[in-house]
């Protein structure tokens, strides 16, 4: 056993693990989701109806392009650590536990990746993809 | 309470042997032990209602998110395959899947708003949180028919 340094504050341990880490992010990702939950949907609301043109001429604007992708990727974090916690709450085996976790995760980032790599892309008004892939 | 008390006499109301209530399990170990209470016992209450349902949407907006990315896709990838999309996302049955993705992502965002105030130590008596939770499940239906009936009278969705 690695011998564990005690920390103390105002006569209270201090969690060696975690501590509140996870429950502030918890509150902070959906403090910071209220206000861009509710500019999505008023963006939602600008984009319906607007067709393939309409759509790329609402991505050509800097701004909208920034806040979808600090939207997707708040929403990403948010729901990562959602889930993670369904996961904790009703998978009790470690294999599978572990498996679920590792693919959640993987499964946030690659949304991450891809909403980023896509947004830039609309936001640059590339051609359509596959362009600039050798096809 | 008396009953709990290791050495209280055993009745009908604390004695596991005779037990036909289903109130006592026999844990692995051979010894019976109180069951306990789970989501079967409970009488439902809109603050229990309000929380599965929160549970249960953000569930549902992990799909929605990922539509989301799928819509992104499909617009990076040009004119025909964002006409593939939109034309099943416009569907029948695609509307009814975003009208449910709309109640999800309206009560989820009212119930987060909902636990921040409780968070931060207000509304806690049974009232309030009765009160906020009936209230968010309310905004979550009547939020969403407003958007879909003001997209669809401002004739930017049809069916």
């Amino acid at each position: 056993m690695s011998q564990v340094r005690k920390a103390f504050r105002k006569g209270v341990k201090v969690s060696e693990r975690h501590g509140a880490g996870e429950w502030t992010a918890e509150r902070l990702s959906s403090l910071l989701l209220v206000p861009l939950t509710v500019w999505a949907l008023w963006a939602a609301f600008q984009i319906a109806g607007g067709g393939y043109e309409g759509a790329l001429d609402w991505f050509s604007n800097r701004v909208n392009a920034s806040i979808l992708a600090v939207t997707l990727l708040a929403t990403l974090w948010h729901m990562n650590m959602g889930l993670k916690v369904i996961v904790e709450d009703y998978i009790h085996t470690d294999g599978a536990k572990g498996l679920l976790l590792g693919l959640n995760t993987l499964f946030c980032l690659a949304l991450a990746a891809g909403s980023v790599f896509f947004i830039v892309r609309l936001a640059l008004g590339s051609a359509p993809l596959p362009a600039g892939f050798g096809f | 309470m008396s009953n709990a008390s290791p050495g209280a006499p055993l009745d009908s109301s604390n004695d596991p042997t005779g037990d036909q209530t289903g109130r006592f399990v026999i844990q692995p170990n051979g010894r019976p032990r109180p069951l306990s209470p789970h989501l079967q016992v409970w009488r439902w209450h809109v603050t229990m209602l309000a929380s599965i349902l929160t549970r249960i949407t953000g569930s549902a907006l992990y799909g929605a998110t990922a539509l989301i990315v799928l819509w992104l896709g499909a617009l990076a990838f040009g004119p025909e395959a964002y006409a593939t999309f939109v034309g099943l996302a416009g569907s029948p049955i695609g509307l009814i899947v975003w009208f449910g993705l709309t109640v999800c992502l309206m009560y989820h965002l009212a119930a987060g708003v909902r636990h921040l105030i409780w968070d931060a130590g207000a509304g806690l008596s049974p009232k309030a949180a009765d009160t906020a939770s009936h209230l968010s499940i309310w905004f979550g239906v009547i939020a969403s028919v407003v958007f879909w009936a003001v997209l669809f009278a401002s004739g930017k969705v049809t069916l």
